[in-house]
């Protein structure tokens, strides 16, 4: 299970490897100890929101306007949850953990994958996790302890995300083989690119979820076939 | 350089961001068989996979080489996984790709 849980993630290592040692680096100019940017890794565990805070830090923002950015950054993570109800098993430390790591990435590979044939699923995904914190982790750490003298050039490497997300959206695809989801989330992401481009994933998942919710009411076909 | 200041940073931030991924688990546990919530648990990922692919793509800028790249990688990711589904080879092929374009190997 071990081995299965670290060969579905690996993909994800390579896409957090690069996008840690940036963060690592940018880090490291504000002057703090290189085991701070671990810590924001091992607490905070939101790439997006890591790198914003390197900016918030030097500019010394207050808590109200930090806690407040951070939560509309990350607020896209608010429907993730609702793919995952059934697959965290029983309340407890365990779950609160798989909460805690659901991000965006992680979050892809589990609404799509299938775990291995008698793997229990909350302890597969609890190895996915923390096998995905991990990696970010290493990535924070290297990036703001030894960044500048890497000498492995990682540039491109972010490319693995982008990678992740297509294949997976293939998958989906296979799984689905219905078009309407993949139609609306395209016409979503064309009104969110025109209208809110600086917070494009919020409104376009809010703007798909809402109008696939709406069809599903009003049009008998899709209520039918859906 | 103030330490107090940066561990009640990294205390807010990581308060707010489990705030996002918390709710949904709160207000729909146990009820994860409500027809609603099944057709909303099956049709947000192809949803949100589409609008992840976009908004990775909205940022490449399309009129240097990097834009051609990223077409390049993208290509061969999808072939790949198209050819042989296995999600590790295509993501490692379209990724050495990428980087061997961007830091110009040949």
């Amino acid at each position: 299970m071990i081995r299965a849980a670290l060969k579905i993630t690996l993909p994800i290592f390579f896409g957090y490897l690069p996008l840690g040692i940036a963060f690592g680096l940018l880090f490291q100019e504000l002057g703090y100890p290189w085991y701070f940017a671990t810590l924001m890794g091992v607490c905070i565990y939101a790439g997006a929101a890591q790198f914003m805070s390197v900016g918030l830090l030097s500019a010394g923002a207050g808590f109200v306007e930090i806690a407040i950015a951070t939560f509309f950054l990350n607020s896209r993570h608010i429907f993730y949850g609702l793919a995952l109800l059934n697959s965290f098993g029983d309340w407890g430390l365990r779950k609160l953990y798989l909460i805690f790591g659901l991000t965006d990435e992680v979050y892809s590979l589990m609404s799509t994958i299938e775990v291995p044939q008698g793997a229990d699923k909350p302890q597969f995904y609890f190895l996915m996790t923390i096998f995905s914190q991990s990696y970010w982790i290493f990535g924070c750490t290297l990036g703001a302890w030894a960044g500048t003298k890497l000498v492995f050039n990682t540039q491109g490497m972010e490319f693995a995300a982008t990678a992740l997300f297509a294949v997976l959206l293939i998958e989906q695809w296979i799984k689905v083989r219905r078009p309407l989801p993949f139609i609306i989330a395209l016409i979503a992401s064309a009104i969110a690119l025109l209208l809110f481009a600086q917070h494009m994933l919020l409104f376009a998942i809010s703007l798909s979820l809402i109008m696939m919710i709406l069809l599903r009411s009003t049009n008998q076909k899709v209520r039918n076939e859906y | 350089m103030n330490i107090e200041y940066l561990v009640i940073v990294i205390a807010v931030m990581s308060v707010a961001t489990f705030a996002t991924r918390l709710p949904p688990f709160l207000l729909f546990s146990g009820r994860g068989q409500h027809p609603l919530l099944q057709f909303i648990a099956k049709y947000t990922p192809p949803m949100v996979m589409t609008i992840l692919v976009i908004y990775m793509l909205k940022s490449v800028d399309y009129l240097s080489a990097e834009g051609l790249y990223a077409a390049i990688a993208l290509i061969v990711t999808i072939g790949i996984h198209l050819w042989r589904r296995n999600a590790l080879l295509s993501i490692v092929a379209g990724t050495i790709t990428f980087m061997a374009l961007v830091q110009g190997w040949f």
